[in-house]
């Protein structure tokens, strides 16, 4: 049996904005096996500090040329010592995990919506859809909201835009695009299926905005991680009902109606 | 298969890695840790769990258990903390969901019972006592995370017997005890298990510790305190291993921050007959399949020919009375 775990090439390693950095790495088969919404845990060290590895969700895979894109914000000593590993160097990688957003739906109108570094997964999520679209050949009226702190820590929206999304952007501060947040800017659309990832508060203000108008929408999740496969119980989230989930097993996508911020 | 290298077949120089405790038939001495491997199953994809010596599951309790509201870890150096409050399915889910695949491995099971009262913890020994593929019992009396029971169990040699006690009554299984570090002499309830009947100790669980949110100006956890593990643990894991071993005869598990095959070692000759491998599972899937290679090569490099691992535990002892 295949295992998941592997030691992939670092392909290229690059600063894209403040403090946010893309990872491309070589690794024919996490990269054929990846979906949307999926993450890899990475350890970022060799040594034991810091001790557990971190997951970072895939931003994009091509299974063509066996790569994985990973982008990350630098946030503490794990992530700062990913942001300083080499083209040409190797890193110990688990994954693909998680389950992924579910793309079946037969629908016209999708939303996708991302806070800060939250808009990694959607990134992949909205190429896989764009594939879609273009080989049913439907015309359908997707729309991308991407918040951001400020202008220098944004990133991905020329690659939303050339997959030919119409994109709406905000900043905290108002130094790009709409001042506020991405579901200020939602607020006048109805949509059939809504994909988010991003802070909680936001995804808080999501929620309500789709029970509000009975929309279904999924969110994918960031919670601290141990093992990453559902084994110590670590990343637990609170649904509605049937208790607890785990982040990294049961997730880190669910449908956005059932969790409990 | 990326485990070639460390198959035991290669050499004519015969080292013997099999091992008996308290009647289970173990073909090394790498165990995992409960609470660290889930029941099996969730690491299937990242090692051939067959190579394990036995594998402990997590912590059962009678009535299934939600658990404790996140954050259940957090990272601490050289380790971590966790409260994640024994959420299980509870015993009767178990047997239905969780043993079939535990039934197809080719390893000894050893299943970990919690509970909240003596009656508890033998009733879920008794309705264990005739599931089919399973070679022991490990009495949890050492969860730092649950309001009740748990490691209250473990700091008091009269509790400690008495849970011990009413497990035996409900199985004919093998008991092995699960002892918490958060005590002044755990060689006192090491001797307390093994007078109610335990087989074998296995020891230490996490130690009792907190973090504080400097930003909320409130701890962490909401329970306040947490279980420290991982490698900032392993001197006070291997100390408490030695003290056992000077205290009672039956066979001792060690467990403490393993990280590698040198550190399995260290509890080896410090009186342990077998080491179960716990957070290091997080970091590295294969660590318990790269400290029995080290413990082979270890044997064969340090010890003359037909060397047994039971002639070298509990080593360092003598060295210390000389």
């Amino acid at each position: 049996m295949a295992k998941l775990r592997f030691f992939a090439d670092i392909v290229m390693n690059r600063e894209i904005a403040m403090d946010i950095f893309h990872m491309k790495l070589y690794c024919p088969m996490a990269a054929k096996l990846a979906i949307p919404g999926q993450f890899l845990h990475m350890r970022c060290s060799d040594t034991l500090s810091p001790l557990l590895r971190r997951p970072i969700s895939i931003a994009n895979a091509d299974e063509r040329d066996g790569t994985l894109d990973i982008i990350y914000r630098v946030v503490g000593e794990g992530t700062r010592l990913l942001s300083a590993k080499k083209t040409g160097e190797s890193i110990d990688i688990m994954g693909p995990l998680g389950n992924g957003y579910p793309i079946d739906q037969k629908v016209n109108r999708i939303a996708i919506i991302g806070g800060g570094i939250g808009t990694c997964p959607l990134m992949f999520l909205a190429k896989k859809l764009a594939t879609k679209n273009s080989k049913s050949g439907n015309l359908v009226k997707h729309s991308v909201f991407l918040g951001f702190k400020t202008a220098k820590q944004s990133f991905g929206i020329e690659f939303f835009q050339s997959l030919g999304y119409d994109v709406h952007i905000s900043t905290d501060d108002g130094s790009l695009g709409f001042k506020g947040f991405p579901t200020d800017l939602i607020q006048d659309y109805i949509f059939d299926v809504i994909y988010a990832c991003g802070p909680k508060p936001l995804l808080a203000i999501m929620q309500a905005y789709a029970v509000r108008h009975n929309i279904m929408s999924f969110v994918s999740l960031e919670e601290r991680m141990a093992c990453g496969i559902g084994a110590c119980l670590g990343c637990a989230v609170k649904m509605k009902s049937d208790g607890y989930k785990k982040v990294c097993k049961d997730g880190p996508v669910f449908e956005l109606s059932k969790v409990i911020f | 298969m990326n485990n070639d290298r460390i198959s035991c077949k290669q050499n004519t120089h015969k080292t013997d890695l099999s091992l008996e405790i308290a009647g289970i038939a173990m073909k090394n001495p790498v165990m995992v840790a409960s609470g660290t491997f889930g029941f099996g199953r969730e690491y299937s994809e990242f090692i051939d769990i067959n190579n394990l010596g036995a594998i402990v599951t997590k912590g059962l309790t009678f009535l299934p258990k939600e658990g404790n509201p996140p954050p259940r870890t957090y990272e601490t150096p050289g380790g971590m903390l966790n409260s994640v409050g024994l959420e299980n399915p509870g015993v009767e889910n178990f047997i239905k969901k969780e043993m079939p695949y535990l039934n197809s491995l080719s390893i000894p099971v050893i299943v970990n019972i919690d509970g909240d009262t003596v009656n508890e913890y033998y009733k879920i020994a008794k309705r264990l006592d005739n599931v089919k593929n399973i070679s022991a019992l490990e009495i949890n009396i050492s969860c730092p995370n649950v309001k009740q029971g748990g490691m209250a169990f473990g700091q008091d040699p009269q509790n400690a017997y008495e849970v011990v006690k009413a497990v035996k009554e409900g199985t004919n299984l093998p008991i092995i005890v699960k002892l918490s570090p958060n005590v002044t002499k755990v060689e006192k309830i090491a001797e307390a298990a093994v007078s109610a009947g335990a087989d074998a100790i296995s020891l230490i669980n996490t130690l009792l510790g907190m973090a504080i949110d400097i930003y909320e100006k409130k701890p962490v956890f909401y329970r306040t305190f947490a279980g420290l593990s991982g490698p900032a643990v392993k001197p006070v894991a291997l100390r408490m291993v030695w003290q056992v071993y000077d205290a009672v005869d039956v066979p001792i598990i060690g467990m403490g921050g393993i990280f590698t095959w040198q550190d399995a070692i260290e509890f080896i000759l410090a009186g342990a007959s077998a080491v179960a491998v716990g957070t290091a599972n997080f970091v590295e899937p294969q660590a318990p399949e790269k400290i029995v290679a080290g413990i082979e090569h270890y044997l064969k490099e340090q010890f003359e020919e037909n060397i047994r691992l039971n002639d070298i535990i509990g080593l360092a002892h003598k060295a210390n009375i000389d």
